[in-house]
Parts: structure tokens; C-alpha cells; sequence
């Protein structure tokens, strides 16, 4: 394993590690406006799909491009890359009628967290 | 002997700090200089003021603040900001109508090339929880009393993507130059929890 040293602190400061994985082409499920369902996972290990989204209705925003999966590579099961969309729920959706009317929640979510509603 | 010649024992996270470290120093895989250094680097190099650079450039240069909206981490690297956790930028605009504001529900990302590392309450549980299920009252605890006709988007910034809230330029700042304009912008603002507030009127 490589060691961090001083003299390469600020150059691996400055250039980060993207998970985006832009080199690969794979096509999306999903396109802007389509509806969503954020699926009701419940894995033991790691996931990036928080709770209070799972079996909620939403709307695909953007889509960020294809980005290393953390359900498997966290686990070291393989970078699995796809596609990341910002989703946007209202907040009556995942509130209930006290939520406000004029407020909306956008999440980034892998496409694995997502089906067709 | 007294008490008081006892040094007070370390509190939990600040003992289990100095352990990993210990043992990551022991094994060879860091080196305590580099820490000292990537310390140094966040106390002193990285912080809101590049956030508020990239503001105050997009708000007197339109051609800027297009690329900006368009691709951010492009158009934040253009002033030099770059690396991890910035590693892939989106800029929200602020506008009348509409208001911004970012959490972490799952942790505490956020975007360190311009804002560096977040503050306490960013990483509190009842800021990422409330953020989300009630952002306008959040907003108010802040100082912000938004109208109701104002519409909230709230970014959970929990996957891979950073966000950069570019507040509102306030009134009777058309006169001011860019690096005085940065002196406005705070991190609180670009987080999108606060406005930027207008120059404090000068007294005779």
C-alpha cells in the first residue's frame, strides 16, 4: 500500500477520487420526467438509499451519469457502475398533509434503488 | 499527591483518534507529518472564502455564472478549486422564487474545495433530519423567515455529487468590486441556510 507523505498531501488534496466512472457507456433506465418508485431495500451492510425515501413517489430530475455503486464496492463486491439520478419527491409525499406545499426533497440515487412506479 | 498534578483522561472519540492513528502509524500506512500537513491544508488553505470567490465571480460575470450552472466542477477549476469531495460540483441558483438549501441526511457531505470542512451543526442529527421534513421552520431558526409563496428544494447531497448554493446578490452592491463582493458571501449562504446580507450602511 502506498503511504501518504507530506510532499503529496496537497496534490492528492487538489485531485480528489471521483467515483464517476465516465469512460463507460451504459444505457439509462430511466429518462428525464419519467416516474419513480425508490424501492423498499433493507440491506444488512452499506447503502447510500435513506430511509425515509424508501417506497416513495418521485420524479427523475437529472441524470448525473454512471457512478461506482457502494452497495458492492463497500463490501468489495465489484464497482457495478450505473447511472445516478436526482430525484425529486415532494414533501407531501414523504410527510404526509402537515408537509409543506411549496417544499420538495431532491435526492442523487442509484438506479439499482429505483423502479418504474 | 493531588489531583489536580493528573492529566484528565481523553475524552471517547479523541482517545479512539490517537489509537487508529497509533496503529496506522505502527503498520506503515500513514505518516504522522502528512496528517499534519492535510491538518494545516483545511485549517488554513481550504475554506468558504474560495466558495465565495466562485459567488462573487458569477455575480459580475454572466458568461461565468452560465458555465457555472452548466458544469461547476469545470467552471470551479477555472478559479483553482478542485480534489476531493469536489471531485463532481453542481451550483444551485438562489432566486426570488426559489431557495436552495443542502444536507447530508446519511453523514456529512459537503463540499470541501469550496467550503471546506463542514460546520458542527451541519453534522447534527437534527439538522440533517429536520432539514428534510421541515426546512422552512429550519430556515427561521436561522434567521431566515422566507415567504410562504417561496418555493423550498431541499438537496440531500448523500451520494456522490456536492452542491454549491449561489445565494441572491443583494441590493446596493451594483457599485461594489468583485473582491469586495467576496468579503460579503458567507458559508452560511452557501449552504443555503442564510441570505447574503447587503453592506451595513456606513455612518457619518
Amino acid at each position: 500500500m502506498s503511504l501518504l507523505t507530506p510532499d503529496s498531501v496537497p496534490t492528492v488534496v487538489t485531485t480528489g477520487a471521483s467515483t464517476r466512472r465516465a469512460s463507460q457507456a451504459v444505457t439509462p433506465r430511466f429518462k428525464l420526467g419519467d416516474r419513480v418508485v425508490a424501492r423498499n431495500l433493507n440491506p444488512i451492510g452499506h447503502t447510500r438509499l435513506p430511509r425515509y425515501v424508501r417506497g416513495k413517489h418521485g420524479v427523475i430530475h437529472h441524470d448525473h451519469g454512471l457512478f461506482v455503486f457502494p452497495d458492492t464496492s463497500a463490501h468489495g463486491e465489484g464497482d457495478k457502475p450505473q447511472h445516478v439520478y436526482s430525484v425529486r419527491f415532494e414533501s407531501r409525499e414523504l410527510w404526509g398533509a402537515i408537509a409543506d406545499p411549496r417544499a420538495s426533497l431532491y435526492i442523487d440515487l442509484w438506479e439499482d434503488y429505483l423502479e418504474r412506479a | 499527591m493531588s489531583a489536580e498534578h493528573h492529566t484528565a483522561p481523553e475524552t471517547g472519540p479523541a482517545l479512539r483518534v490517537k489509537a487508529l492513528e497509533a496503529v496506522l502509524r505502527e503498520k506503515g500506512l500513514v505518516d504522522s507529518r502528512a496528517i499534519d500537513v492535510l491538518v494545516e491544508t483545511y485549517e488554513t488553505k481550504i475554506g468558504p472564502k474560495n466558495g465565495a470567490k466562485v459567488v462573487a465571480r458569477a455575480w459580475v460575470d454572466p458568461a461565468y455564472k452560465a458555465r457555472l450552472l452548466e458544469d461547476a466542477t469545470a467552471a470551479i477549476a477555472e478559479l483553482g478549486f478542485s480534489g476531493v469531495q469536489g471531485e463532481d460540483m453542481v451550483a444551485l441558483e438562489n432566486t426570488p422564487d426559489t431557495h436552495n438549501m443542502v444536507v447530508c441526511t446519511l453523514c456529512s457531505c459537503y463540499p470541501w474545495p469550496t467550503l471546506g470542512l463542514p460546520p458542527v451543526w451541519y453534522k447534527s442529527a437534527p439538522y440533517r433530519a429536520r432539514a428534510v421534513s421541515d426546512p422552512r421552520g429550519v430556515l427561521r431558526e436561522f434567521g431566515l423567515d422566507l415567504p410562504d409563496q417561496v418555493e423550498i428544494r431541499v438537496w440531500d447531497t448523500s451520494a456522490e455529487v456536492r452542491y454549491l448554493v449561489i445565494p441572491e446578490r443583494p441590493s446596493g452592491t451594483e457599485h461594489m468590486s468583485e473582491d469586495e463582493l467576496v468579503a460579503l458571501v458567507t458559508r452560511d449562504a452557501m449552504i443555503g441556510v442564510a441570505k447574503v446580507q447587503p453592506p451595513a450602511r456606513k455612518t457619518r
